[in-house]
This record gives structure tokens, sequence and C-alpha cells, in this order.
């Protein structure tokens, strides 16, 4: 009876989230955009893999989001100092912060702001920014194009890299390729992204280091400024190369990494001793036959790593001048612009909770072997 | 068979020694003033008396570098240690005791890793900033916040797989106290794996410190950082590139050479394949 009870809350929680996330966000065009692809991917992975878990899955979620909104709130709330005065600067009477007080919403108690603020944010609504006294969910979905470029852009350049190479180091394993194809990574993966950025924009854009009158580097890539892809696709790619790049190397290697050692493993079951019985040639066992069941950890890992993307777009989208949602979450912390914050902290972890659940799914259905069973969720 | 650390194991750790005792000797080592300005020639190479050369405004870039990493070092390591001791106790705890314990501290791990570091750092920078004094602690507070849940992880999956072992069993048959299991038995087994995986998480550390300083909210100038030196010398990036060129070099030799020892430690004392 209970189980019976339980089989069927998950479908009904799970529909209820995926209807607040659509009607949340349907009508601001580039929310919708990158919820729409992630519902849809998670929807057929879930279809192909196992309903019902990856219902139990998505039931999941909807706790840890409210907690994620909770802790936000509570760490904006307690900030010291009071937001009216940061709002009329310190010449401000009485009465004018009395009224800006109440307009904020700020006398009211503490749960009551919180409930106010959660219905605000399942309606779209993430308020007024304080500094630029513009909507915050308009603020943040027009940052948010540039941000999902580059790091859409920097995920495709590190699997570029890391899916050949880890496939070839892998093969070749332990020989001179190999450690070298190691070390050089292991290089990449000890370069901060800062650091990377900054060496790229010299080697690559203003011509390098003079060494007795020579220069050594290049001027060939543009190094700030965003130019929309809708304005001019060329001009587009050639002012996101740097910053795509500065922010992939390092993930390439953790790929790499991950891909040579699950490949070393499976290029030693009998499966692969078939196949080359069989006759058939090398590169196609390597890519058709043993990549697909090497890439299961690499797919988590590359969900868990947008996490990290993200922090290190801030980074880039400082040194590049790019008008990206790490921007302008910086622009509110330094000018302690709260609501703004708030609403950048939220969006960005809501983002990276769906797509850490998605890449879940992803994992089942590709790999047979675990649908039916419960999988350790990141291990 | 006895595996070999090799000459590169040893080199990564003559050079972290080197720069430990430089940084922390460096008031009475003979290098010059890093708050000098116009020790030398404005903006000038790497020569015989200024190794590194000058920055914008003169001061010794080499003497600023060692300071610098009095800073990128303390931080790195206190906040290493603190969550060293706090998530390998949460994991061994976690991985010993399972059941309910267990499952709540999974999730609280598992939640803690869902606020992207560095959005969650300048939360918190804009949550405690005031003066900047303060800044350290908050620092150290944040590393420490952002080390624990990965650590705990680690620490968790080697506690599980040795709290099912035959000693582990007889001790308590012996009638051993959890706590005597817990730090006579397992203890000794787990910490080669988290002493090796420490390493690694310092140089996180560093990086992330260097990313704040980058961005301007790290310790405050006069005091020298690494990250905070990268980034005021991108101005000059055309015409003085060695500014941002020294400590970038500095910070990625560190950062390798933490990681290299790590990795090199941990195949050294885990038999098997490392699994990530």
């Amino acid at each position: 009876m209970k189980q019976a009870v339980r089989d069927q809350l998950g479908p009904i929680v799970a529909a209820a989230l995926l209807a607040t996330i659509v009607w949340a966000w349907f009508w601001r065009p580039p929310f919708s955009w990158t919820f729409g692809v992630l519902v849809v991917i998670g929807t057929v992975g879930a279809g192909i893999a196992d309903g019902r878990y990856a219902l139990r899955r998505l039931a999941g979620v909807i706790p840890v989001l409210v907690g994620v909104s909770f802790v936000v709130f509570a760490l904006m709330a307690s900030l010291p100092g009071d937001p009216a005065i940061n709002i009329l600067g310190p010449a401000a009477t009485a009465d004018q912060i009395a009224i800006v007080r109440t307009e904020l919403g700020l006398d009211e108690p503490f749960f009551n702001r919180y409930g106010n603020w959660l219905g605000g944010v399942l309606t779209g609504d993430l308020g007024t920014s304080i500094v630029l006294r513009e909507d915050v969910a308009d603020g943040i979905s027009r940052s948010m194009t540039p941000t999902l470029q580059i790091m859409a852009y920097s995920v495709v350049i590190a699997l570029g890299f890391a899916i050949p190479l880890g496939i070839w180091a892998g093969y070749r394993q332990g020989t001179k390729t190999d450690g070298t194809i190691n070390n050089v990574m292991l290089g990449f993966l000890a370069t901060p992204n800062f650091v990377l950025a900054v060496m790229l924009v010299l080697f690559l854009s203003i011509g390098g280091l003079s060494v007795a009158g020579n220069e050594i580097g290049f001027r060939v890539l543009p190094a700030a400024r965003y130019v929309p892809l809708g304005e001019d696709v060329v001009l587009h790619f050639k002012h996101m190369l740097l910053p795509s790049l500065a922010l992939a190397m390092g993930q390439a290697a953790v790929f790499m990494r991950l891909l040579r050692s699950d490949m070393i493993a499976t290029l030693r079951l009998p499966f692969i001793d078939l196949a080359r019985s069989k006759g058939l040639p090398t590169r196609r066992i390597l890519w058709r036959h043993a990549l697909r069941p090497s890439s299961f950890t690499l797919l988590t890992v590359v969900g868990l790593t947008v996490g990290l993307l993200i922090g290190g777009a801030l980074i880039v989208e400082f040194i590049f001048t790019i008008p990206g949602v790490g921007a302008y979450i910086f622009l509110g912390v330094t000018q302690r612009d709260f609501i703004a914050v708030q609403g950048g902290v939220l969006v960005i972890s809501t983002l990276y909770i769906v797509v850490l659940t998605m890449s879940d799914f992803l994992y089942l259905a590709l790999d047979p072997r675990l649908r039916g069973r419960e999988v350790g969720a990141r291990a | 068979m006895r595996k070999r650390l090799g000459i590169l194991f040893w080199l990564a750790v003559a050079y972290l020694v080197v720069l430990a005792v430089a940084a922390v000797f460096a008031d009475v080592l003979p290098i010059k003033d890093p708050a000098e300005t116009f020790a030398g020639t404005s903006k000038q190479g790497p020569s015989l008396t200024h190794w590194f050369g000058n920055d914008g405004v003169g001061r010794d870039v080499f003497s600023r570098v060692i300071y610098g990493a009095q800073v990128s070092l303390v931080i790195s390591t206190v906040g290493t240690v603190l969550a060293l001791v706090i998530g390998g106790l949460l994991g061994m705890v976690s991985g010993y005791y399972g059941g309910r314990v267990d499952r709540w501290l999974t999730a609280a791990m598992n939640a803690s890793l869902v606020i992207p570091s560095l959005i969650l750092f300048l939360a918190l920078v804009l949550f405690l900033d005031s003066e900047a004094k303060r800044r350290i602690f908050i620092l150290v507070f944040t590393f420490v916040l952002l080390s624990i849940a990965p650590i705990a992880r680690v620490v968790r999956a080697a506690t599980l797989s040795w709290a099912g072992q035959d000693f582990v069993l007889a001790a308590r048959t012996l009638g051993a106290r959890d706590g005597r299991v817990l730090f006579r038995e397992i203890l000794p087994n787990v910490a080669p794996s988290f002493v090796s995986y420490s390493l690694i998480i310092m140089a996180g550390l560093i990086v992330v410190e260097g990313s704040v300083a980058f961005l301007g909210l790290s310790v405050p100038p006069p005091t020298p950082t690494w990250g905070d030196m990268i980034n005021k010398g991108r101005t000059n990036l055309d015409v003085a590139a060695h500014i941002s060129l020294m400590p970038a070099i500095v910070m990625f030799v560190t950062v390798l050479a933490l990681n290299f020892v790590g990795d090199k430690l941990q195949q050294y004392f885990e038999p098997r394949e490392s699994v990530l």
C-alpha cells in the first residue's frame, strides 16, 4: 500500500517540477531556450533509460533547489548594513529610508520576505536591481547568452582535444607517446585559466615577447570585446576563440585523463579481442567499439565541470570584457547590489543542478548495463 | 616490486621546499624591499641586479614574487590543514557508521558542491566585506568550506573499504571502542590516500586564491599577491610582459609541482590503478 503511494508520488512531483520550470521561464527567450534543451535531453534520456528512476531523481532535485534558494536568501538577508542606506546614500533622511524599506519589504518578518521572494522567483520575477534600476531577470537573461556561448564552445574545444588524445594515449599505454601526452596535459591542468588567458593574449594577440628586437608571438586574434552572434558570425567566433580556449584547456586535461584510464580498462575486455580477431581495422575498433563503453565517466564529469566552468567563465569574462552572467554577478558584488547577486547566484546554481541531473540520465541512456539499478549519482 | 619516485619527483619537492623557505625567511634574506618604488628603472626587464625585472612603478618583481608566496602558501596551507581535519573526520565517521548518519552527511556534502565555488566566494566577500585585515580570515574560511566536501568524499570511500576488513572486525570483537577502531585501526590505513590528495587540494586552493587576487578581492595592496601582480601587469603587457609573466611562471610551476608530487605519492601508496 505505502509502496504503491510512493510509486505514484515520484511522477506527480516530477511532472509538477517540469510544469513549474516551463511556466516560469517560458516567456524569457534565452532561459526558455536553455531549459527547453535541457528538459528535452532529460526526458528523452529518461524515456530511453528507466522512467521511474529518472522521475525519482527529478523529484529529489526539488528539495535541493529549495535548500539552495533558502541559503542564498538567508546569506543576502543577513548582510551587515541597511540596504536602504546603500541605495539612498549616507545623506538620506529617516522618512526616505522608511519609504524605501517599505518598498523593498524589509520591515516584514524574515520568512514572509523569503516566501514573497520565492513566489516571485517561481513566476520569473527576481526583483529590481538596486544599482542598475533594471529587472534582474532581464539583466541575467541578457547576460546569459555570452556565458552559455563561452561554456558551450569551451566544452566542444575540450572534447575535441580530449577524445582523440585520450583514445590515442590509452591505446599506446606505457609508451613514450602516452607519457608525452600525459605530461603536456598535466601542464595544462596546472595552468590557472586566468594565467592561460593572459598568456594567450600575450602570444596570439599582441605580438608576444620581443627579444633583441624580434617578436616571439603573433598578432592574429583580437583580445577583447564581445560581438553578438547575430551581428557578425565570423567576428563573433574570432572574438570568442581566445576566451573559450583559455577555459577549455584545463577541462581538456581532466577529460583526457579520464578517457585514457577508462579506455585502458575497456581495451582489456574480451570483446575487443573478438573484434581484432575478426580482422577489423584498429581505427574502427577504437572509435566504434571501445569509445562508447569508455565514455560514461567522462560524461558525468562533463556535467560536473559545468560548475567549474561558471567560475572560470567569470574570470574569462573579466579579462576579455564580455558582458556575461559572471560579469553581472561580479558587478553586483563590487557595488553591493544584493538583489542582483542573489538572483544571479540562484539562477546559476539552478542551472548547475539541472545539468548535473541531466548528465546522470544521459549516463543511463548510454549504458544499458546500469538500467534498473540505482546508480551512485555523482560517484 | 618497489616503485621508484623518480628524479622529477625530488626536483619538484626541492622546488617546493626552496619556495617555502624563501617565503618564510623573506624578511631576513638579502632581497629587496617589495614595497620600495623606483628601486630600479620602471618596467626594466630581467637583469643581474633585478632577477625578474621591475614593475610599472619600479618595484623589484623578484622580491614581490617571494613575498606574494607568503600569502599563497599561508592561505592554502592553513585552509588545507583545517579542511583535512574537518573533512577527514566527517568522511571517516560517515564511512564507518553508515546508515542514517552516512545518508545525512552525504546529502549535505552533495548539497555543498552545488554552488559554484568562485560564486560562493563572491557572495561571502559581499557578506563579510569590511576591514582589509579580516579578508584573510574570510579567504581561509571560504577555502575550508570549499574543500571539506571533496576531502570527505575521498576519505569516506577509503574508510568504507577498510571498515569491512578482518582486522577491524577482530579489533571490535576484542572490545575496542569506536574511537579506538577509527583512530588506531582505520586512520593509519586511510592516511596515505588523503595526505597525497591534500597536496592536490592545496594546489587547487592556490589557484582559487590567485583567481580571487586577480579579481582584486584577495588580501589588499600593498601586500603583494601573485594574482594581483599578474592582473596589474596586464596594462603593460605589450611593453613589459615580464611583470605579468614572472609571477605567472612561478605560480604555474608551484601548482604543477604540487600536483605532480600529489600524483606520484598517490601512485606510490596505491598499488591499484588510481581511480578518480
